[in-house]
């Protein structure tokens, strides 16, 4: 067992406006490409174990989630978003993303991996520019749709104890998109993290 | 001028590793036109970097799709962020024929491909890098895969003798079917029937023989049934159809047509011939029925006096006319 990470409320706060910051652009990014006025809550940050995550993942609606997970890393930080769609709201997804043809099942993946891209790059790309680093991303990697989460981040599977995790909620204006975005940041990249924060502390 | 020329050096290996490198790398200026093509590219599209550098992709390579590219470049642009496409979603980016005569599995290509900004030196993305990879072998393994796992999957559905569902997926539709009308109330129907007498099928021609009439006997309630009726085999010769929307009088035409077919139509094996009959049960759905089980149960009461009334005949279930026990 790795010794209890505490996250003091210096970094938090820190953190926090990082995320908001990063949100802000995010969404005029967004809402230039897309065309679409996005609604974008208040960052979420905390320092959450792999069941707490399950937990927060579950108060989704779990019956109907579709989840894309993309990995990053970069500057020693490292770690995975995981998107959280609505399947009820495909065919706006779609629309949004500009696919005008039928959306039959490949296409289905390839909105979810677009959308996926798209959202999850414009928040990460605002905190790697805060940080003064630049993440590398891998291809974004849809967990099988109707898939528990619960399972996939059960003890078995998992080899990490705590994360700092942050959460933002996207809805987009006309269309019938809402999803949650969870970034997770495992305690073994979580020092470089830190220590990029004291930087911007001093 | 040591210097220029350490510098020199320094671009030629870079130049080397970029032209030697096992994956393909295409940049792109704003109008899409080829500002790098490497050994990879050069070699699996056989065409030199002369043939292809400053001209448009869309004019060299019509295999790609201009609109869908274009919307992948432009939030490269926008988000200064890399896009991705896996060979799941597109097979390939461009269209290279497999080149391996022997080991080579598939037809072309299968290609994974991640678009990255690049800036100029003024700070703005002003072209972007293509990088191709060859991920065939990963693609050609996950797609034996998948067939695999699908004709397993078959093979655990179906009842192996008549390839009609097995008792317990069956089942899994009944139950399915059974949630569905005690909600909705539609007309759904239920056959169940077996082959009269079947023991002396067996006693008088042996087992092979026995099996053979079991085979016929579900090729005619294929061909009886229609797409959405549910057929299985529930037991030795008991077989069981599951007719969603179907009127019990509707039920009961096609009940009797296959009893009528069955009957025509006798089984042939190696050299004899095999003169069978079926019985028939059916009931509706009926609100009173209390689960699935119920509603075989019923199913087979009427089946039940088809067999007393004489074999090779149709019964309906007649449900109580009171309500009393509401």
């Amino acid at each position: 067992m790795s010794q209890q990470i505490v996250l003091s409320e210096d970094h938090r706060d820190c953190l926090q406006e990082i995320s908001n910051v990063a949100m802000g652009q995010a969404g005029g990014h967004l809402a230039r490409l897309l065309d679409a006025f996005v609604i974008l809550s208040i960052p979420h940050v905390a320092l959450l174990s792999p069941s707490e995550i399950a937990m927060a993942v579950q108060t989704v609606d779990n019956q109907n989630v579709s989840g894309v997970c993309q990995g990053f890393i970069g500057g020693g930080i490292s770690g995975e978003s995981m998107l959280l769609f609505n399947d009820t709201s495909f065919n706006d997804l779609a629309k949004l993303m500009g696919y005008e043809e039928e959306v039959s099942g490949t296409a289905e993946r390839e909105v979810l991996i677009d959308a996926t891209n798209i959202l999850v790059g414009a928040l990460l790309r605002g905190i790697a520019e805060q940080l003064d680093i630049e993440f590398s991303f891998g291809p974004p990697a849809i967990l099988g749709q109707h898939q528990e989460l619960d399972k996939l981040l059960s003890s078995k599977n998992v080899r990490w104890n705590q994360a700092l995790v942050i959460e933002v909620g996207y809805q987009i204006e006309n269309y019938d998109v809402q999803c949650d975005l969870l970034v997770v940041i495992t305690e073994r990249s979580l020092h470089y993290l830190l220590n990029k924060l004291n930087y911007l502390l001093d | 001028m040591p210097e220029q020329k350490a510098l020199l050096n320094d671009f030629r290996w870079i130049m080397d590793v970029i032209q030697t490198i096992d994956v393909g790398l295409v940049l792109l200026d704003k109008d899409y036109k080829v500002r790098l093509w490497n050994s990879f590219m050069q070699n699996h599209s056989a065409t030199t970097a002369e043939e292809v550098i400053g001209y448009s992709l869309f004019d060299l390579f019509p295999e790609i799709d201009e609109k869908w590219f274009r919307r992948k470049v432009q939030s490269v642009y926008v988000l200064k962020n890399s896009a991705f496409t896996t060979w799941e979603q597109r097979p390939y980016l461009f269209r290279f024929d497999n080149y391996r005569p022997i080991t080579g599995k598939a037809e072309f290509m299968y290609q994974n491909s991640t678009f990255i900004p690049i800036q100029g030196l003024d700070g703005s993305t002003d072209s972007i890098c293509v990088i191709i990879y060859d991920v065939t072998e990963q693609a050609v393994n996950n797609i034996e895969f998948e067939k695999v796992n699908t004709k397993l999957e078959y093979i655990s559905r179906t009842d192996g003798l008549t390839s009609l569902l097995n008792r317990k997926t069956w089942e899994d539709s009944l139950e399915h079917e059974f949630a569905r009308e005690s909600r909705y109330h539609e007309n759904c129907s239920l056959i169940m029937f077996d082959i009269d007498h079947f023991k002396n099928v067996n006693d008088n021609y042996g087992h092979p023989a026995g099996d053979e009439v079991i085979r016929q006997t579900a090729d005619i309630v294929r061909q009886s049934i229609r797409k959405t009726d549910i057929a299985g085999r529930y037991g030795g010769e008991e077989y069981v159809i599951l007719l969603p929307h179907t009127s019990i009088d509707s039920a009961y035409v096609l009940g009797e047509r296959i009893r009528k077919k069955i009957a025509a139509k006798p089984a042939f094996y190696e050299g004899e011939v095999i003169n069978y009959t079926v019985s028939l049960g059916i009931a509706s759905f009926h609100e009173s029925l209390k689960n699935p089980t119920h509603w075989i149960d019923v199913a087979d009461k009427a089946l039940y006096e088809s067999k007393e009334a004489g074999r090779n005949n149709t019964h309906i279930y007649q449900y109580p006319e009171t309500s009393s026990d509401a």
